[in-house]
């Protein structure tokens, strides 16, 4: 039975949970058996789905310190011999994975979306790059396959009525630890764009008027979204940037307004259902990917089509 | 107190084009610019530099010679000194390997502060400053929004890191690596008139592997545990785009295509 190490990040569990799925998708359903590691005390969602799972530092700043979480994952792989780790890519998850890594002297996949099996090894898939490539990597170092996995792409939807054993798990001192944690201050909740069903999304060429999409995605039951020109130009914030430095979004709808689809943009909607640009170029990259592309100044759309969503079917 | 910058040179990836009549990405001609989260970094120990007059900054680089006139830019903007490691067995090193070159100039250095961007627009992976501070024992944060500048003159800084749900506060330990997010707040210096044609070739330093003395099998393609295996056009075009107007009969269009996928209700 191959043994498979997740990185449970307290601040995304359920991303965490997802990267079962990751492990199936490299060893086969059932193949495998999984460990949970977490900082401080694990949340309840993670008890049924785990086979096993580590608790490690309950006194220290809940997962912040990645050199101490290296040290436990390296200390762990030590004690079980993990054929796989596995971390979410999350903000933490990706400063853990690599000092993690450099530890256990094995070789890295960063961001990962796609598993494939060639020639008996295990191809990791992500985009590279120039974001539009997607590069297969293997590891051809030792053990343990070692992987940071994208969010938001992976789904797991196996048996939560496992039996989950605790693993206790007391090693001796790690290295002082370099990092203090002060305080947090949490962000909107309301506003993870990866949850939305519809996304009215503004590029380059709404920045000016970037409000005017409130309005439209508030008939559509949606949220706003933005590129990251938007963002970098100060006029939408950026956890609501899509793209391949923003978030991985699958909307059922994604509107694209006046945004021409750079690769770094496009990386980043590729699992949207159904896409509508609105843009005055059909050259622009955006308009091949589209259903619909309608050529137009996306200031001249959204009034018009708000006035046709209100006026409902009857006119 | 003396400042190490990590500076990347990446293709300028927004301005690639993309073939869709041949389905392949347009590489040539595409520029090399600076690593905007790098440059942001960059720019904060500049500004650092100019109100305090004790403060030392460095550039540190991994790249082919041709980065030279970018390193010379820098330097004419304020940096006080660059170094370039490069050498033709560096050439395909991945990340791992990267780090463990980067480290060993390191480690042979004294600097209070490595200030470095979180991700680059290139590979993106962000391994590299997490790796280096590894393999140097010395603590790393990533996303970093702001720092309390004066905290660098002492033992520890306070840094703001944007995560997940929150927005982080953490202390950091002297030395360390910070790694900051992109910001439009913060620019490099301009290049004073009187500096222009100023040679500063004697503020550049390129370091090779007759100085670090890497074997031929640790670095490179063949000493790195990753390996590209494929490598493919991700393409996802549409065949069957509708192209409207934005007319009465091109907004009914787009409302039916709603309606029909359950978007609206009538």
């Amino acid at each position: 039975m191959k043994k498979v190490l997740i990185y449970i990040d307290p601040q995304a569990v359920k991303d965490s949970i997802d990267l079962l799925e990751a492990a199936e998708q490299i060893y086969g359903a059932g193949e495998s058996l999984s460990y949970g590691i977490v900082p401080g005390t694990p949340p309840a969602d993670v008890f049924g789905v785990f086979d096993k799972l580590i608790s490690v530092s309950p006194d220290r700043a809940e997962g912040f310190d990645a050199a101490y979480i290296a040290d436990s994952i390296e200390k762990l792989h030590r004690d079980f011999q993990f054929d796989a780790v596995l971390i979410p890519a999350t903000v933490f998850g990706r400063m853990i994975a690599p000092r993690a890594a450099m530890r256990l002297q094995t070789g890295l996949v960063a961001d990962v979306t796609e598993i494939r099996h060639h020639d008996e090894e295990i191809v990791m898939v992500r985009p590279a790059f120039s974001g539009r490539m997607l590069a297969g990597i293997v590891n051809r170092g030792g053990a343990p396959v070692m992987m940071s996995v994208r969010q938001n792409i992976f789904s797991y939807a196996g048996p939560r009525t496992k039996k989950t054993e605790e693993i206790n798990f007391n090693p001796e001192p790690f290295r002082k630890p370099g990092i203090r944690y002060i305080s947090s201050q949490p962000k909107p909740q309301d506003e993870d764009i990866r949850e939305s069903n519809v996304l009215v999304s503004g590029g380059d060429g709404v920045t000016r008027y970037f409000d005017q999409l409130n309005e439209l995605a508030e008939v559509l039951n949606g949220s706003v979204s933005a590129s990251r020109k938007v963002v970098d130009r100060g006029a939408a914030p950026r956890h609501i940037q899509v793209g391949q430095s923003g978030k991985i979004v699958n909307p059922s709808l994604y509107i694209a307004l006046g945004i021409s689809g750079s690769i770094q943009h496009v990386v980043g909607i590729k699992n949207a259902e159904n896409i509508i640009a609105v843009n005055p170029d059909r050259q622009a990259p955006i308009c091949s990917l589209s259903n619909i592309v309608v050529e137009a100044d996306a200031r001249e759309f959204i009034p018009r089509i708000i006035k046709r969503i209100r006026k409902g079917e009857y006119k | 107190m003396k400042i190490i910058c990590f500076v990347k040179l990446v293709p300028d990836v927004e301005n690639f084009k993309y073939d869709y009549e041949r389905n392949v990405l347009v590489r040539e001609n595409v520029h090399q610019i600076l690593n905007p989260e790098d440059c942001s970094a960059l720019s904060v120990a500049l500004k650092l530099k100019q109100e305090n007059i004790d403060v030392q900054v460095e550039t540190l680089t991994m790249g082919p010679e041709g980065c030279r006139p970018h390193l010379e830019d820098l330097i004419k903007r304020g940096v006080d000194r660059s170094i370039l490691i490069s050498d033709k067995s560096y050439v395909g090193s991945d990340t791992y390997v990267t780090s463990r070159i980067i480290s060993r100039y390191l480690e042979r250095e004294a600097f209070d502060w490595i200030f470095s961007g979180t991700h680059s627009i290139d590979g993106g992976t962000a391994h590299v400053p997490s790796q280096v501070a590894e393999c140097l024992n010395i603590p790393q944060m990533g996303n970093i929004l702001r720092i309390n500048q004066a905290g660098l003159f002492s033992d520890r800084v306070r840094t703001e890191v944007d995560s997940e749900d929150a927005v982080l506060q953490f202390e950091i330990e002297r030395p360390a690596i910070l790694s900051f997010q992109y910001s439009t707040k913060i620019k490099l210096p301009y290049i004073k008139y009187e500096d222009l044609e100023r040679d500063v070739s004697g503020q550049l330093e390129i370091v090779s592997n007759s100085r670090l003395r890497f074997c031929d099998t640790e670095t490179g393609i063949a000493g790195s545990p990753t390996k590209v295996s494929q490598v493919e056009v991700d393409s996802f075009g549409r065949k069957d785009t509708r192209f409207l107007k934005c007319d009465d009969e091109g907004i009914e269009e787009v409302y039916q295509f709603l309606k029909q996928r359950g978007i609206v209700c009538s």
